[in-house]
């Protein structure tokens, strides 16, 4: 196996005590630090996209998310200047009223591991909070919202965006009741059912832009 | 008429019952019982094992505090220093207002029942926050067992406590296995950490007069049900209706009962309708049947968050009844 197929193979397997030795490896054998943040940027995709489709579990992509900062740790000095993969900055943040995070947590960390830059705004986020938090860089802000009783929230967050100088961001919204329905009658410009679809929801939409 | 505790069994053991099981109706569940110190609206607390808590005026409950300066148990490899586990010993005055309550009870209708939360994995990211809770099935499992083996234990003094006071007859225990459209964890793992320490735990409970254990968990989790039954339990309260619960039915009604179907998130709002519980309602009971199913709200105790919804939802389960079943 080539030093970055193994890096590949780590990062998808979220193997976060091997993977720092491995790219180090694998720079040490001549891959560039970008071929590298690929190769693991591409695995992340594939845990993304188990994750959508069942076959693994909140944990194996805790750790996979892990062990691809492990790794980045390792790629940074080498990367210094070099943004080529940066696909702009997402803000995210859990909407006012609401503290749940798990879902938003693993939404930010796929993101970063696309290729955004992500300014996490935590939880119980006003709408103020989130317009403030659109600089020049932005691209995109994300809302999450676990509870019913938070749907309010997230409805006048959205309005509040589009109607502010950044009506242009787009902005995605989910979280379990957050419906594609919910999403379209609140004017956000696009929702997904998990992290691993939100990513993909995300490039579609910037893509559009 | 069946009585309401016959009348459960009928309809968990495959019998005839003569009408729905109505939610919570056959659990008279111990509240006063003392276990442990949370919030009330507007406060915030640290608990007997040094979790805080805090519930502010704004919102619907109460829940962990996570943050740097709150999360008790930052590195799980230094448990044993951090988790010490309260006494479970209370003074008899702590324990009066249960055993009255618990004496009132009359137990050829209903069960006189313990309440117990957090579970064991509750517990877990209750000390350490969700996410470390998670990595550490990978990062450091041998401590996790520990420290799960370690709350076993102190359910069990707990037990040792409770029965003899209030020798109830059925354990509402809570442990939160997943969110809405998938278990936090694959079967796998859920057999590698859990299925031996819960087997112990409700294997004790049942050698101690437990006769029913009902466990709650109000998300997907129908991955987990081969399990649930290899642990003993008898009924699965907070089954959402992500996990098909006609399904689950067929499959696996005649080893263990499903109690739900009525997504609380769906109905229980502040602006809540009638008609709105009314469909819920109807469609649950349509759906599932009365074999080895309890039309019920998920939510974990017989209670709603927003005011007459639990009444409301009871009310449209009677009138189900009514058409459901023939009139004698
Ligand atoms: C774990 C949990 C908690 C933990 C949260 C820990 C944390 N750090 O987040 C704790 C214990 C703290 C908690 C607290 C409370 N909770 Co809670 N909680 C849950 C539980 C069991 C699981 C949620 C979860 O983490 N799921 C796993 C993650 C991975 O899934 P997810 O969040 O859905 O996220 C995925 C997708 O939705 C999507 N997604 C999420 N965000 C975004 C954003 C974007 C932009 C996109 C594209 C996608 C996306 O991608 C994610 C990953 O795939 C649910 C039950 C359930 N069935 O969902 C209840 C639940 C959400 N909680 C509930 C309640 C009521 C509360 C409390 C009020 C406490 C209480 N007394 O019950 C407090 C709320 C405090 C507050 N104001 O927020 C209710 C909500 C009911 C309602 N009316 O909506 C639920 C449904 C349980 C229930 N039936 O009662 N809770």
């Amino acid at each position: 196996m080539s030093n970055i197929a193994a890096v590949r193979q780590l990062v998808e397997t979220g193997k976060t005590k091997l993977i720092a030795a491995a790219t180090a490896e694998a720079l040490k054998e001549g891959a560039a630090a970008t071929e590298i943040l690929e190769a693991m940027i591409d695995a992340m995709g594939v845990v993304g996209e188990k994750f959508s489709t069942g076959a693994i579990f909140v944990p194996e992509m805790l750790i996979a998310a892990k062990a691809m900062s492990k790794g980045v740790e390792v790629l940074k000095p080498h990367l210094a200047g070099k943004s080529a993969t940066s696909l702009g900055t997402c803000v995210i943040g859990t909407v006012k009223g609401d503290l749940h995070d798990i879902g938003k947590n693993l939404v930010a960390m796929m993101l970063e591991s696309a290729g955004f830059t992500v300014v996490d705004l935590g939880v119980d986020v006003p709408a103020e909070k989130f317009i403030a938090a659109i600089g020049d860089d932005v691209k995109l802000v994300a809302c999450s919202g676990l509870l019913t009783t938070t749907m309010p929230a997230m409805r006048d967050t959205v309005a509040a965006i589009k109607s502010s100088a950044a009506s242009h961001i787009k902005v995605l919204v989910g979280g379990a009741p957050v419906t594609s329905e919910f999403a379209r009658e609140i004017g956000a410009d696009g929702s997904a059912p998990d992290a691993g679809s939100a990513v993909v929801r995300a490039k579609e939409l910037l893509k559009a832009a | 008429m069946l009585t309401i505790r016959d009348n459960l069994l009928e309809t968990i053991r495959g019998g005839k019952p003569d009408r729905f099981v109505n939610q919570y109706e056959y659990l008279d569940i111990i509240l006063e019982a003392p276990l442990k110190t949370s919030p009330k609206r507007g406060e915030t607390i640290t608990n007997e094992w040094g979790i805080t808590f805090s519930w502010p005026q704004d919102q619907i409950g109460h829940f962990p505090v996570h943050d740097e300066e709150h999360r008790l148990l930052k590195d799980i490899t230094k448990w044993r220093e951090i988790v010490k586990a309260p006494s479970v010993q209370y003074p008899d005055e702590r324990w009066a207002a249960a055993v009255n309550h618990a004496a009132a009870v009359d137990r050829r209708d209903k069960y006189v029942t313990v309440f117990f939360a957090p579970g064991i994995f509750e517990m877990c990211h209750h000390l350490m926050g969700m996410e470390d809770a998670m990595m550490s099935f990978y990062e450091e499992p041998e401590c996790l067992h520990e420290l799960i083996d370690y709350l076993v234990d102190y359910e069990i003094r707990y037990a040792k406590e409770i029965i003899p006071r209030l020798k109830p007859n059925a354990l509402f225990h809570h442990d939160d296995w997943g969110g809405q459209i998938a278990s936090f964890f694959s079967p796998e793992m859920f057999a590698e950490f859990f299925v031996a320490p819960y087997k112990k735990l409700y294997g004790f409970w049942k050698d101690n007069g437990i006769e029913l254990i009902v466990h709650h968990s109000d998300s997907y989790a129908a991955n987990l049900v081969p399990h649930m039954i290899d642990i003993g339990i008898d009924i699965w309260q907070g089954v959402m209706t992500t996990n098909n619960t006609p399904e689950l039915i067929k499959q696996y009604g005649d080893r263990i009962a499903f109690m739900g179907d009525i997504d609380s998130g769906a109905v229980d709002t502040m602006d809540w309708k009638a008609e709105v519980i009314a469909e819920h309602v109807e469609k649950a009971c349509t759906r599932c049947g009365s074999r080895a199913f309890i039309p019920c709200l998920t939510q974990g105790l017989g209670i709603s968050s927003f005011p007459g919804v639990y009444d409301e939802t009871s009310r449209a389960i009677e009138r189900m009844s009514g058409r459901m079943f023939p009139r004698p």
